[in-house]
């Protein structure tokens, strides 16, 4: 990853469960990589009831992204007047980033959401729109090798929510805590069929 | 000289890119990266292993499914394998993103060609589109492709290069992995296989690849092109490096992670009636 | 001297192809610090992080970049972890000869400046260190501030490091000469926690030192976690 994926910091992770799927980030917002100037970044955006989008990356193209999401999301609702599923947010997210493919948005979105029979469905994409789909977890951000060095071990199948819960968290928090740029607390949103949600973790402040 | 319209709003500017690369971020990132003075980031690739034989009447493909960023395994079991018609598949190396977008441009251009013209899709028009799309392109859209199908004329394999380049040949293999794969399919190709020999020796050169080239790994999955069927993907056909075992360690227990806030909200499903007026 | 074309730039060099070859951020080990020492009335306090990082990763929490030097010399380490321990050992064992041949403890001022002629020989070479030496001698506690471009201060208030401005402004609002022992103490761990938190390559447990009279303290008076 180049300077400008890592100018800001972040740490993205998304994990299905049974029935359910989680996605957690971390809150800090860095600028020149190691200052610190805020802890209440917001990195997970809510685009339909049941599908959240983290985006790590370069700050600027963070808001430009899920402003121009909210745009699309809006648009189709209002022409279709139905909700877009979860794997149609994927596709529309790898087209929006490739149609930058020569002058790019530094941002490498996530997608966690349930479709319309509960499954959960997760993707990630790196920065011109390479769509990979997972079944287990997916990560993002500065601290994804750390990120997906513990999801391999602590992941587990047919975790349920309060399981997906405790596992989220903890591999965003001990994953963070050795990365320099991601951390200073976290937010974790469970979707299930019925609720969504949302936790604000107790992390370390260096 | 048609005056040229200034975008007016964001509707209209994205009116204005309907199709087609945008390049209004270029003036910006070139600004960035001469600020922060770096490289640009790397995209992910399939540092990978493909490779592609023509039988008598079978045109069979291969894969392995490694998708890597720099040193990372971005993710153990991705598709290399791309559908573009029913009868003619393509497997590809190089920039992922490149890849998946090219493919799923030339699967719609073949399906409205298809509809238009009532007739399949042939292999050389497939092979021809993707060459000029990619020379006009002079290499920047990274695509390495092995393509291979079974039209009227009978089974076709080509390769083609980033740079628009295009080869038919009996045996091919590409990526990163090229030449373990390469030198497998050399050893032991011969034209009057079956079928059935056909696939394990594709899976044996990708084996190599597997286990001779770092860029490629996880397991083999494999295409098989007829004139009767079409194509069928035969997803992880070998899975040569399955996890061996996993941690059995139980479960975190409920209430380890110490939280500040939270919310819930619930969701209630909302039913309208539709009232048809007359 | 390392035997190459232009020995000047060897480091340099060697951190250009690592880049590009195997080991990328290779040179980059432990950049990222917030050290701090004032000189008050009850002696001298050293505080200073564990946070050791290669790049943006964090390679240990537990670093102790309190350098013993002797019993009555404190150094702290700030930039290459190895450039800071191995010439701070190699002065640690130039006071020593010192004392053997003088007969006499030698001076803060000259142990620092024996450091600082060291940096400046192998100035322009490499050496990333960003030291504080501190300790007492027949004249009283006295701190100087020695880094790799040869420079030595002497001074009553310093802050090294990547997060030395965060910790400048926590140490310099609540900074008196008059201050108690047990203020100090508080005052240097309170400077360091808020450069650890804004600060991204600083963290872990704060360490601190009080040098009072007569003689260093050889372990820290106290090392604090940082609570979640």
């Amino acid at each position: 990853m180049s300077g400008l994926m890592e100018y800001n910091g972040s740490a993205i992770v998304a994990m299905a469960g049974e029935n359910c799927v989680g996605i957690a980030s971390d809150t800090r917002h860095g600028i020149r990589q190691l200052q610190t100037v805020s802890c209440n970044r917001q990195k997970t955006f809510q685009v339909t009831d049941q599908c959240y989008v983290g985006l790590s990356g370069l700050a600027t193209d963070v808001q430009t992204v899920s402003q121009l999401l909210n745009f699309r999301m809006k648009l189709f609702t209002l022409r279709e007047e139905r909700k877009m599923q979860p794997r149609m947010i994927g596709n529309m997210i790898a087209s929006m980033l490739y149609e930058k493919r020569f002058g790019p948005y530094f941002t490498e979105p996530v997608v966690a959401g349930l479709d319309g029979e509960h499954k959960p469905y997760l993707c990630t994409f790196d920065f011109i729109g390479c769509l990979s789909t997972a079944e287990d977890f997916v990560v993002s951000g500065t601290t994804a090798e750390q990120l997906f060095g513990v999801c391999e071990s602590f992941w587990r199948p047919g975790m349920n929510k309060d399981e997906l819960f405790e596992t989220l968290s903890q591999c965003l928090l001990s994953a963070a805590d050795r990365d320099c740029l991601a951390g200073w607390g976290g937010v974790v949103h469970i979707i299930t069929p019925d609720e969504i949600i949302t936790k604000k973790l107790k992390g370390r402040m260096d | 000289m048609a005056a040229v319209e200034e975008p007016q709003d964001y509707l209209d500017v994205l009116q204005s890119h309907r199709g087609g690369f945008s390049f209004e971020n270029c003036k910006r990132n070139a600004y960035l990266a001469s600020q922060v003075a770096i490289k640009p980031p790397t995209a992910m690739k399939s540092g990978t292993t493909i490779c592609g034989i023509q039988l008598k009447d079978v045109v069979i493909l291969a894969a392995d499914t490694r998708s890597t960023c720099g040193p990372m395994v971005a993710d153990k079991n991705c598709e290399k394998l791309h559908f573009i018609a029913k009868n003619v598949y393509c497997a590809g190396a190089g920039t992922a993103a490149d890849l998946q977008h090219t493919t799923e441009m030339m699967e719609s251009q073949m399906e409205l060609l298809r509809m238009a013209t009532g007739t399949q899709p042939r292999v050389c028009t497939v092979v021809r589109r993707l060459s000029s799309m990619l020379f006009k392109y002079q290499g920047y859209v990274g695509c390495a492709l092995v393509l291979g199908g079974v039209d009227v004329t009978g089974p076709h394999l080509f390769q083609i290069y980033p740079h628009g380049s295009t080869d038919k040949l009996p045996f091919t293999s590409m990526g990163s992995g090229s030449l373990a794969a390469m030198a497998i399919l050399e050893a032991e190709y011969n034209e009057n296989l079956s079928v059935e020999e056909g696939k394990k020796l594709v899976a044996k050169a990708i084996r190599a690849g597997i286990f001779n080239d770092l860029g490629s790994g996880s397991n083999v999955d494999v295409c098989v092109i007829t004139k009767d069927v079409g194509g069928t993907i035969l997803r992880n056909f070998e899975k040569p490096n399955e996890r061996k075992f996993r941690a059995k360690h139980a479960a975190f227990p409920i209430g380890t992670t110490p939280i500040m806030k939270q919310e819930i909200t619930k969701l209630v499903s909302v039913e309208e009636d539709v009232v048809m007026r007359d | 001297m390392a035997p190459v074309a232009n020995p000047k730039t060897f480091c340099l060099d060697i951190k250009k192809t690592n880049e590009v070859l195997t080991a990328p951020k290779l040179m980059d080990f432990r950049k990222g610090t917030t050290t701090l020492g004032f000189v008050f009335q009850g002696g001298i306090i050293i505080a200073v992080d564990s946070r050791a990082s290669m790049g943006s990763y964090i390679g240990s929490a537990t670093v102790k970049k309190v350098i013993e030097i002797n019993d009555f010399l404190l150094g702290t380490m700030a930039g290459g972890a190895a450039d800071c321990s191995f010439w701070e050992r190699h002065l640690n064992r130039l006071c020593r000869m010192h004392e053997l041949r003088e007969k006499e403890r030698i001076s803060v001022a000259a142990a620092s400046k024996l450091l600082a002629n060291i940096f400046w020989q192998y100035r322009g070479q490499g050496l990333s260190c960003g030291t504080m030496v501190a300790g007492w001698d027949k004249k009283g506690p006295s701190l100087y501030m020695v880094d790799d471009n040869g420079d030595r201060h002497k001074g009553n208030v310093f802050s090294v490091g990547s997060g030395s401005t965060f910790a400048y402004g926590v140490l310099d609002t609540g900074y008196s000469y008059d201050l108690t022992v047990e203020e100090a103490v508080e005052l240097g761990r309170r400077s360091i926690y808020h450069a650890t938190h804004r600060d991204g390559a600083s963290g872990g447990v704060v360490r601190v030192y009080h040098a009072g009279e007569p003689s260093v303290g050889r372990s820290p008076v106290g090392t604090w976690d940082w609570k979640p």
